[in-house]
């Protein structure tokens, strides 16, 4: 009984260093949400479900995300890792067993943002509708692509 | 003791791997919209293709993000800065007892023709 109280002190002491990684995990649990509902959400590309949805992601890494849904922009965010507080709790504690720790399991990290609601705009581009069922009006608005370079420009001849 | 603190601390934070590239032939950058095939060791390249360069993703020492998704998806990234549809991954280190990360020799081409018809690994989520 003499050597518990004396071990338990010391296991304590040990296990608690590695803080983040108690605290938080190696993983955090991110919530994704479009207005309107029911987009497809795609993490790095690889399809995760439809809004609402939620999604345990390691702590370690960037992500892309991508939110599309028919008749919608599509919708372009990276949930980046920053830096996670608890981290610090390794030096008021002290030792290095937090400090490696951490690190390692991903858990001196924080992805953000936590939450993630995306309101799609329409997309009026190659919209088709009915007019009193007979004609069909087709409504095309044509957009420059951001990856093109401009490298010259006509003008009307006289 | 502080000098050691702010070098275990400088390098811990330095978790990406450590990435040696070569570009022979740049092409102009894709779009998120264009696919990029991403082939392992044992899938076949097509004929007819141009080489855009190459990629190593080594061991910085203090990597943690270097499981072969995340490597996987970092080369597709940088293929399509560059120009290139396919990554084919041409040398493959598994984690072992030197090193917990993915160790890849990466080459870029460009294919002209439909690349999602290609045999190829299917990217996940750690």
């Amino acid at each position: 009984m003499k050597n518990l109280i004396k071990i338990l002190p010391l296991v304590s002491f040990l296990l608690l260093q590695s803080c983040a990684t108690i605290v938080s995990g190696s993983r955090q649990t991110v919530k994704f949400n479009s207005i309107p509902a029911a987009a497809t959400v795609f993490i790095n590309e690889v399809e995760v479900g439809k809004t609402p949805v939620e999604k345990d992601l390691k702590r370690n890494q960037e992500y892309q995300v991508l939110i599309k849904m028919d008749g919608y922009k599509s919708y372009k965010t990276t949930l980046s890792k920053k830096f996670n507080e608890w981290y610090i709790g390794n030096i008021v504690f002290g030792g290095l067993i937090g400090l490696v720790v951490d690190p390692i399991t991903g858990a001196m990290y924080k992805l953000t943002p936590n939450e993630l609601t995306a309101r799609l705009e329409n997309d009026n581009s190659d919209v088709v509708f009915k007019d009193g069922g007979k004609d069909i009006h087709i409504s095309v608005s044509l957009n420059i692509d951001p990856t093109w370079e401009k490298v010259g420009q006509l003008e009307k001849a006289e | 003791m502080k000098k050691l603190f702010f070098l275990l601390l400088i390098g811990l934070v330095s978790c990406s791997p450590k990435i040696k590239s070569n570009f022979t032939n740049t092409q102009p950058k894709l779009s998120i919209d264009q696919e990029v095939a991403l082939l392992d060791i044992d899938h076949h390249l097509p004929e007819n293709i141009l080489k855009i360069g190459n990629l190593k993703f080594q061991d910085s020492g203090f990597s943690t993000d270097c499981s072969f998704n995340s490597i996987m998806n970092q080369a597709r990234k940088t293929a399509r800065e560059n120009g290139a549809n396919i990554v084919k991954v041409v040398g493959k280190k598994k984690p072992d007892i030197w090193s917990s990360c993915y160790r890849l020799d990466i080459e870029l081409y460009k294919f002209e023709g439909d690349v999602s018809s290609l045999p190829q690994y299917e990217l996940t989520l750690d």
